[in-house]
């Protein structure tokens, strides 16, 4: 599934590689998450589901396995209206996306707090 | 840039997964309870039975109120999946040693997502874990004092019955 997205609020850079990137709008209280081709929106809960669907691949045992069955792996998360069907590399690239968003949302959690308690 | 997260739930993942792993723990140990009384039933120890019934009961209000907890702060509680219960005892004294081995892990487990809250500045669930912390001191003192009653009235001749008898009237009131 292909979405195209006019973009109508603004949007901030959360993270970004070489293969996708992740940004917030603070107006919709939502992620954008622009991977494979297609800008997707996810909620809280969406996107919570979705890095813990891609964590829990095991890139090592696709890596090892050599069974002639093809090497993508569909990611569905339940109550959500995107779906990706990645190949292995897209996964690894995807994962690495998310690792960063997280770390980069948390730090500005840290930020946040720090500005709250130095007020 | 807004703290979504924040927004969203006043936990942290890292405790949401750690209150979501004592759910588990507390159905287990609800399970494990179930168990105990299944064979003390069997075995004749009827007040014992009793006693483990009450047990059951209890683990599962802990496990409802962490299970609230989590759905109030904003996080996601996940119904357990509990599995591998053990329904057969070699001796009426090992069903209390495990017991205590049980609640002796679940003391541990609170500890340490109280050690993980203070971290993480995590007034809120700290407070929340108090309740708890208070609760394991009856629960470590009623699962000793059972083991206790197999050193002081002795396992021969009808002291397993006498055993049995005690279980059931072990009381805790400590004003402290």
């Amino acid at each position: 599934m292909i979405t195209t997205l006019t973009q109508t609020t603004p949007w901030t850079d959360v993270f970004k590689t070489t293969k996708g990137a992740v940004y917030q709008c603070d107006e919709e209280r939502c992620w954008y998450v622009d991977f494979a081709g297609k800008v997707a929106k996810f909620d809280y809960r969406c996107l919570l589901k979705l890095r813990k669907s891609v964590y829990h691949i095991d890139i090592e045992h696709a890596l090892l396995n050599t069974t002639k069955d093809p090497d993508v792996e569909i990611i569905f998360i339940c109550a959500c209206d995107h779906c990706y069907v990645l190949t292995l590399l897209q996964i690894i690239a995807l994962k690495e996306l998310l690792e960063g968003t997280f770390v980069m949302l948390e730090l500005n959690h840290i930020l946040n707090e720090s500005l709250v308690i130095s007020q | 840039m807004k703290d979504l997260l924040r927004i969203k739930s006043l936990i942290s993942t890292e405790i949401e997964s750690l209150l979501n792993q004592q759910i588990k723990k507390e159905a287990y140990s609800s399970s494990i309870y179930l168990s105990m009384a299944s064979w003390c039933n069997r075995n004749g120890y009827d007040f014992s039975s009793d006693y483990f019934f009450k047990q059951a009961e209890e683990e599962r209000t802990h496990q409802l109120k962490f299970f609230k907890y989590v759905l109030d702060m904003g996080g996601n509680s996940v119904s357990p999946e509990v599995t591998g219960i053990k329904q057969e005892y070699n001796s009426f004294r090992e069903v209390f040693e495990e017991a205590l081995d049980q609640e002796i892990s679940v003391t541990n487990s609170i500890k340490n997502i109280y050690a993980r809250c203070m971290k993480e500045q995590d007034f809120v669930t700290m407070e929340f874990l108090n309740w708890f912390l208070k609760e394991q001191r009856e629960e470590e003192y009623k699962a000793r004092r059972a083991l206790e009653l197999f050193e002081v009235i002795g396992e021969e001749g009808t002291g397993r019955w006498q055993i049995d008898k005690h279980v059931g009237e072990i009381k805790y009131n400590s004003e402290a």
